[in-house]
């Protein structure tokens, strides 16, 4: 094992440069000592976040409210915890909500597309949606920075997930969702039929926000960040 | 947004982190309202842009640990450098492997307050050895130092089977 504990530490915290993590995931899958020791770090960090992470989930005493200024304890704070970014990452893995994806999106294909407009914006490959047509150059090229507000796509945050993969939420007429960038296409993660009625828009944000923070490694992507990766073709 | 209602949405977090610091429920709670308190009279001192999480930790923390140099207690190893710290590191065998086996609470309550609390920022909380850094106002080198070793005494305690 070539890794000193402090790296270990730095990788399984997210600390390390990518072609210093690249190297200790090499080197993992052929040293099981390596692979046990990571495996050993990332297990107390799990531990730890099952154990405290429930306390955001709990009821905010009324007492804190007052003090802030609100009255009514009963209007939920935005919720950032970990159990729900876990509910999340369960749904995302789900088998079941995967037939529900694909169910939604040939409904959303055959219902919010508009058929006038050729190629529809998701494909299938070997399995796996992806980003086709419209929906792929945006997903290459848009900055959210940077869209006129009559863009037929819409990004909205783009990230990095826990696999350092770039990942982008986009909303448009047929389907709203998150696209990661896997090799050379975007694998769409998540999907939601996209909506115009303004209440079903501000759900589907939401959903789709919670979504992308249960995904998202570190912060969203700054202006600055979304250029940069755009310019370099979204590779790791 | 309001001040009042960027701590709302702080406040399930903020309260995460005070229930590692504090252990208890209750102890947490009042720790939470007293940061509250003094986070609304010196609002002023908050620079609109910068993060609001991050500051309300940090006042959060520096309550803590007044309050427990207040009472006299520092954990259970009174720990003011952390090159004495005995139980991590090399002293890591001291304690018996694995018998706080499950114990989360009283695995981390064995820690001593420095490393508790960047056990918390960085492996609950999420924050990055910077971010930590800048909470705790010491060097990025103090917190992977007292990680390091609040994470060896956690696996210790806890067993391997973490």
């Amino acid at each position: 094992m070539s890794f000193d504990s402090a790296t270990i530490a730095a990788f399984v915290d997210g600390e390390l440069d990518d072609l210093t993590a690249r190297r200790i995931e090499r080197e993992a899958a052929t040293d099981p000592a390596l692979a046990a020791e990571i495996a050993r770090y990332r297990a107390l960090t799990a531990r730890l976040q099952r154990h405290y992470g429930p306390v955001v989930d709990e009821t905010i005493p009324d007492d804190f409210l007052k003090l802030l200024g609100r009255a009514d304890a009963d209007a939920p704070a935005v919720d950032t915890s970990l159990a729900a970014r876990r509910d999340a990452k369960r749904a995302r893995f789900a088998p079941m909500h995967w037939g529900a994806i694909a169910a939604a999106l040939v409904l959303g294909l055959t219902l919010g597309t508009r058929p006038w407009q050729g190629q529809p914006d998701i494909a299938s490959s070997g399995g796996t949606l992806i980003a086709a047509g419209g929906l792929e150059t945006a997903l290459d090229t848009q900055l959210a920075s940077n869209q006129g507000a009559d863009a037929p796509v819409r990004i909205g945050l783009s990230f990095r997930d826990t696999q350092g993969r770039y990942c982008r939420s986009f909303s448009s007429s047929g389907t709203d969702g998150i696209g990661c960038r896997n090799g050379a296409d975007w694998q769409i993660e998540r999907t939601l039929p996209g909506a115009k009625a303004s209440d079903y828009r501000q759900a589907a944000s939401g959903e789709l926000a919670a979504a992308a923070a249960a995904m998202m490694a570190g912060d969203p992507l700054d202006e600055a960040a979304e250029r940069d990766a755009r310019d370099a073709g979204w590779r790791r | 947004m309001r001040f009042e209602e960027q701590l709302i949405e702080i406040l399930p977090r903020l309260r995460r982190f005070a229930r590692g610091l504090a252990q208890s429920a209750a102890d947490a709670d009042d720790l939470c309202q007293a940061a509250l308190e003094r986070a609304l009279k010196s609002q002023g001192q908050w620079q609109q842009g910068t993060r609001l999480d991050s500051w309300m930790y940090r006042i959060t923390r520096n309550l803590w640990i007044d309050e427990r140099r207040a009472s006299g207690r520092r954990g259970p190893h009174d720990p003011i450098d952390d090159a004495v710290v005995q139980i991590a590191g090399d002293g890591a065998d001291h304690v018996e492997a694995g018998t706080l086996r499950g114990d989360i609470d009283g695995a981390m309550a064995r820690l001593p307050d420095e490393q508790r609390e960047v056990v918390i920022l960085v492996l609950v909380e999420g924050y990055a050895y910077r971010e930590a850094a800048e909470i705790l106002e010491v060097p990025i080198g103090t917190v992977t130092s007292r990680l390091a070793r609040g994470r060896e005494t956690l696996m210790s305690l806890l067993g391997e089977a973490a």
